[in-house]
């Protein structure tokens, strides 16, 4: 079947209107800090809570939408087609990778580009507020399942291709890797407030109210102050990237880009409307540099942390929330039908 | 009495305290959010947030016949995940 693809002319004003939102200058705001030598610092304990909050906020709204929503019509196909995609983007991106880097290496990179970031998942969710296009709750059910598939595809990859002569067994102690994969804090926590959410509207929608001030009204300042932290940490990885070379660099802008035009026809056939096509194509386009890293290091620490960690949080994640989401607006849009179209 | 500092990663702390435990060290104390500068170089904790964290600095007093059971023990953790550890006399104030 033949897609007819009509691009608008590039809606500038979309990405001004990105790069001028309080998170994204936050954003800028910190990496400006490092560039200047500013001693600007959060400290360390902050980051984590404002990550845990922001985890918790979007996990128990989007448990209360989808208590709403149900799951019935696009939810279980959408959930499905997005636990596919964390399984087969570290597959080919593997492949990819396998060109220029030892097995360690490259699954703990392919891996980290299977899985997800829930910050730009929630970025994408703060861009479409502004675009008055609605969204549905169930995609944060698809970020929570796209974190842990990933990291088992990464570590499977690592004991297939890698050299199988490793140091200590301690590496591949199944029984870890899968607490890591399903246990860790963020995908614990997401999943935990989603499954709160959905029981309090389904039993106690007194509670919503209550839980409006925290868990609504401050989670747009946090997001700029968390983003304010990103950018600090993501500028101090910039002299890292010499170590990924070009290569990799190049890797951690085109692969998103690959991803996204491979999520946006998914997204398309599962007949989203263009908010739920944009989180899917973010979610699969994004690169994880939390629940991932965490994992590879702990279970393949022959792999650089240098080359995953700074790809992601570096280049993929910076041109994702600047560049990509507007970006991926305007794919979406030429590539769903005109139906969907508000 | 000896001491022993290790300096090691603290997503591989749980590990070598089971390992300190297991070899029969007496007891032990942390110290979390070490920073500083190692042979891959700065060691900060600003991706505390992603649960890499920073370094940890564990300490264990014990009597010198258990520093082999320790050895044996840390030692593969070391070699495989990095970390150092040192060993000195101690004396009871």
């Amino acid at each position: 079947m033949a897609i007819a693809l009509e691009f608008e002319p590039m809606d500038s004003s979309l990405i001004l209107q990105n790069l001028l939102s309080p998170p994204v200058l936050f954003f800028f705001l910190g990496v400006i800090a490092v560039l200047v030598g500013s001693d600007l610092e959060i400290p360390s304990p902050l980051p984590k809570l404002f990550s845990l909050y922001l985890l918790l906020a979007i996990g128990f709204k989007g448990g209360l939408e989808l208590q709403h929503s149900g799951l019935g019509g696009q939810v279980l196909p959408t959930i499905g087609a997005a636990i596919a995609m964390s399984l087969v983007v570290p597959l080919y991106s593997f492949l990819v990778l396998k060109t220029r880097f030892d097995g360690f290496n490259a699954a703990a990179i392919a891996a980290t580009y299977g899985s997800i970031s829930a910050v730009t998942f929630i970025t994408a969710e703060s861009f479409l507020d502004t675009q008055n296009l609605p969204f549905d709750g169930f995609m944060v059910a698809a970020l929570a399942l796209m974190e842990s598939p990933a990291i088992i595809v990464g570590l499977l990859l690592v004991t297939l291709a890698a050299p199988q002569k490793r140091p200590d067994a301690a590496g591949m102690r199944w029984g870890e890797v899968l607490r890591e994969a399903f246990l860790n804090s963020s995908v614990f926590l997401l999943v935990g407030s989603l499954v709160i959410g959905l029981l309090v509207a389904a039993y106690s929608p007194g509670g919503i109210t209550k839980m409006e001030p925290f868990s609504d009204k401050l989670f747009y300042g946090a997001l700029s102050f968390f983003l304010l932290d990103m950018g600090i940490v993501a500028a101090q990885r910039i002299r890292d990237l010499r170590q990924a070379g070009a290569f990799l660099i190049a890797f951690s802008v085109l692969m998103p880009l690959f991803n996204a035009a491979l999520g946006a026809l998914i997204a398309r056939g599962l007949g989203l409307g263009p908010g739920n096509a944009l989180l899917f194509v973010v979610l699969c386009a994004s690169a994880s540099y939390i629940a991932v890293p965490a994992a590879m290091r702990m279970t393949v620490p022959e792999a650089n942390p240098s080359l995953y960690i700074s790809t992601a949080l570096g280049v993929t994640f910076p041109f994702n929330i600047v560049v990509g989401i507007p970006l991926y607006m305007v794919l979406v849009n030429a590539v769903l039908p005109a139906a969907a179209q508000p | 009495m000896k001491r022993l500092d290790l300096i090691l990663s603290e997503r591989e702390l749980e590990a070598v305290l089971k390992a300190v435990d297991a070899a029969g060290a007496p007891g032990y104390s942390v110290i979390k959010h070490v920073t500083g500068k190692g042979p891959h170089g700065r060691v900060s904790d600003a991706m505390d947030f992603s649960g890499l964290g920073a370094n940890a600095h564990v300490i264990v007093f014990c009597e010198a016949a258990i520093l082999p059971k320790l050895r044996e023990a840390i030692q593969p953790l070391l070699d495989y995940y990095g970390g150092v550890a040192y060993v000195a006399d101690a004396e009871l104030l």
